[in-house]
């Protein structure tokens, strides 16, 4: 009876821990902002759709979001397509000296690397290039960094598929590209999914460069842009978390979308 | 169908030499077993074929082309892999028709052809099934049908049944002998299997060490070795080899003089022979005393049930002799070993079969 009771407060400590934070945000953005400041209620005693309204008429949150998704799309996309193939090949080609193996470990390190040590040779770059305050510039950035972690993560999953089924299709009658195309990425796509998703939650979070390389709503991210609203004298909260309710939908949908393959993803490879 | 050619095929991989200089000519039509231990080049000479791998130097011919430098599409074989390497996200018709789909056959005559190798395979029931709810024995002919859906000029299998259980490879391999000449195709089967090569195939080509040891139908591989490797490596158990010394009438052999006929004393005396080879069932068992029989113990009894295997120590090493079911010894009774020295082979000391035996209509060399 003890360890049933035991199971079910910590059941609720580790949903607390979890849930709260989001209720808070949700609650948050439907109050006013004398509620929050003044009243310190636990609910919205008067319910308001008022600071979403706010964003999108008096604030410019509907380019901030138009930019974000498409900044993320673009760069995860492309990285996608460029990652899977530079995973394959290290995966699957032989080069010598295992020249692949330290190809693979090399994009790791450029991982490793603290992203503000390259902020201002990235800056400089974009201001000589012309795309400072730009879709292109952005998701120019995003997409060299996020290759780099397709790479690294995809190679695993090209691995787990058994090279007979290329080599079986090759022999059937398709090319290398074509049985990379039509049987292994196919059987690769739990892999591409979790590997998505997480590009996705890096590049639509990312806050540090899109603060260097954007200054103007034609170009500002969500982070960026809901950083807008923290004053010199005071901070629009109630603005603030409605943004962080409509920054976090996309994300949310995005999970849903790809959550079976995300599970399978995880675990490949765990069980045979 | 198209004739295969190895020209002098070497493959190595780095340092590692896993073909030495392979010639091999199978000619049209015939079914061709490579056969030897692991690690033998036997695999990489089909992949060679298959064009999944390059040969270092060399060439390979399938049918008058040189198909050395073409890509595996570009030269018309089918395939069957170890691992079946059935497409898990496609059912099973469109496993079978995947090499005609992607030459673009119409759909119609594609449905026809699938439907017909479904039904020569007994799998016509299965055809909405994805891979991995079908048996080892069912995604065997899965891979079978997609291998003889198209016309090609060769047909290459890689040991197709050493994934499945025995008593369900006994039955496959009778189905693709069946199924093979039924269609008259040029096939490459490779194998460790050696039951499987000489029940299979029309031609046997044994491998070892990435050379070519002999290549001949499976009578011949089984009667008239080559040299000692194909001997002992072909025929279980394998044929009994004893050291030999020459003597005035024949051979010194397990302590005794066996006497042999007089072409063939001069022969084994040309060649500088130094050991004997018997099969186990041209020899048989005798009382120890009894002349001509090499004297030994028994170091081993294995009822077969159809048969019992004796393995006897001579002096000079031990020899398996195949006896009836009926036959009683104890371990270290006192046996002797008879045999008719016609069919004994002997090997000369670089271990090549320097006389044969003497077979059926009299022949000697």
């Amino acid at each position: 009876m003890s360890t049933r009771l035991a199971r079910i407060l910590t059941t609720i400590f580790v949903l607390a821990v979890v849930l709260l934070p989001i209720y808070w945000l949700v609650s948050t953005s439907l109050k006013s902002n004398r509620e929050i400041t003044q009243e310190g209620t636990l609910y919205p005693h008067v319910p308001t759709l008022d600071n979403y309204v706010r964003l999108f008429t008096e604030k410019q949150f509907g380019s901030y979001l138009t930019n974000s998704l498409v900044v993320t799309f673009f760069s995860v996309a492309i990285a996608l397509a460029v990652g899977a193939m530079g995973a394959y090949a290290i995966a699957r080609f032989r080069l010598p000296f295992a020249a692949e193996r330290k190809v693979g470990l090399f994009l790791l390190t450029l991982r490793i690397i603290p992203p503000v040590v390259i902020l201002i040779p990235v800056y400089l770059l974009m201001l000589s290039l012309g795309l400072l305050d730009s879709w292109l510039g952005l998701i120019a950035t995003y997409t060299a960094f996020n290759v780099t972690f397709c790479v690294w993560m995809m190679e695993s999953f090209f691995r787990e598929i058994p090279v007979d089924l290329e080599e079986a299709a090759m022999v059937d009658g398709d090319s290398r590209f074509g049985a990379f195309r039509r049987i292994t990425l196919p059987l690769a796509a739990p892999g591409l999914a979790a590997t998505a998703i997480f590009a996705v939650l890096v590049t639509f979070n990312e806050f540090l460069f899109a603060l260097a390389l954007t200054a103007t709503p034609r170009a500002m991210t969500m982070p960026r842009g809901t950083a807008t609203l923290i004053g010199r004298i005071d901070t629009d909260w109630a603005s603030m978390s409605a943004a962080g309710v409509i920054g976090a939908l996309p994300i949310v949908f995005f999970a849903l979308l790809v959550q079976r393959h995300l599970v399978r993803g995880l675990t490949m490879g765990a069980v045979k | 169908m198209s004739s295969v050619l190895y020209k002098n095929v070497v493959k190595n991989f780095g340092a590692l030499n896993v073909l030495r200089s392979l010639d091999l000519a199978v000619p049209d039509h015939k079914f061709l077993a490579l056969l030897g231990p692991s690690g033998c080049g036997k695999t990489t000479a089909l992949r060679i074929l298959a064009g999944l791998d390059m040969p270092t130097s060399g060439k390979v011919f399938i049918g008058e082309r040189d198909v050395t430098r073409l890509q595996p599409r570009d030269r018309d074989i089918a395939m069957v892999f170890q691992s079946y390497a059935l497409y898990p996200q496609m059912t099973v018709a469109e496993n079978i028709g995947y090499p005609l789909w992607i030459r673009g056959t119409p759909d119609a005559e594609r449905k026809t052809k699938i439907g017909e190798v479904a039904a020569i395979l007994e799998i016509g029931h299965l055809l909405d099934r994805r891979p991995r709810q079908l048996s080892g024995g069912q995604r065997q002919r899965v891979a079978l049908a997609r291998a003889i859906v198209r016309d090609p000029a060769a047909f290459l299998m890689d040991e197709p049944l050493s994934n499945l259980d025995a008593r369900l490879r006994l039955t496959m391999r009778g189905e693709i002998k069946r199924l093979c000449q039924r269609l008259s195709a040029t096939t490459i089967y490779v194998t460790h299997d050696q039951v499987e090569a000489l029940t299979m195939a029309d031609l046997v080509a044994v491998m070892h060490g990435g050379e070519l040891q002999q290549m001949a139908p499976p009578i011949d591989i089984y009667d008239r070795p080559a040299n000692r490797f194909v001997a002992t490596f072909v025929g279980n158990p394998p044929m009994n080899i004893l050291p030999v010394a020459l003597s005035e009438q024949g051979v010194m052999a397990g302590g005794k003089i066996v006497v042999l006929e007089r072409t063939r004393l001069t022969a084994c005396r040309l060649a500088e022979i130094v050991e004997i080879g018997l099969r186990p069932e041209d020899c048989s068992v005798a009382p120890s005393d009894a002349p001509g029989a090499l004297p030994g113990e028994i170091y081993v009894v294995e009822p077969m049930g159809n048969e019992t295997l004796v393995n006897v120590r001579l002096d000079g090493g031990n020899v398996s002799v195949r006896a009836g079911r009926d036959f009683r010894g104890v371990v270290g009774e006192s046996i002797g070993v008879a045999f008719d020295p016609a069919n004994a082979c002997f090997f000369n000391s670089a271990g090549l079969t320097a006389v044969h035996r003497v077979n059926n209509n009299g022949r000697v060399t």
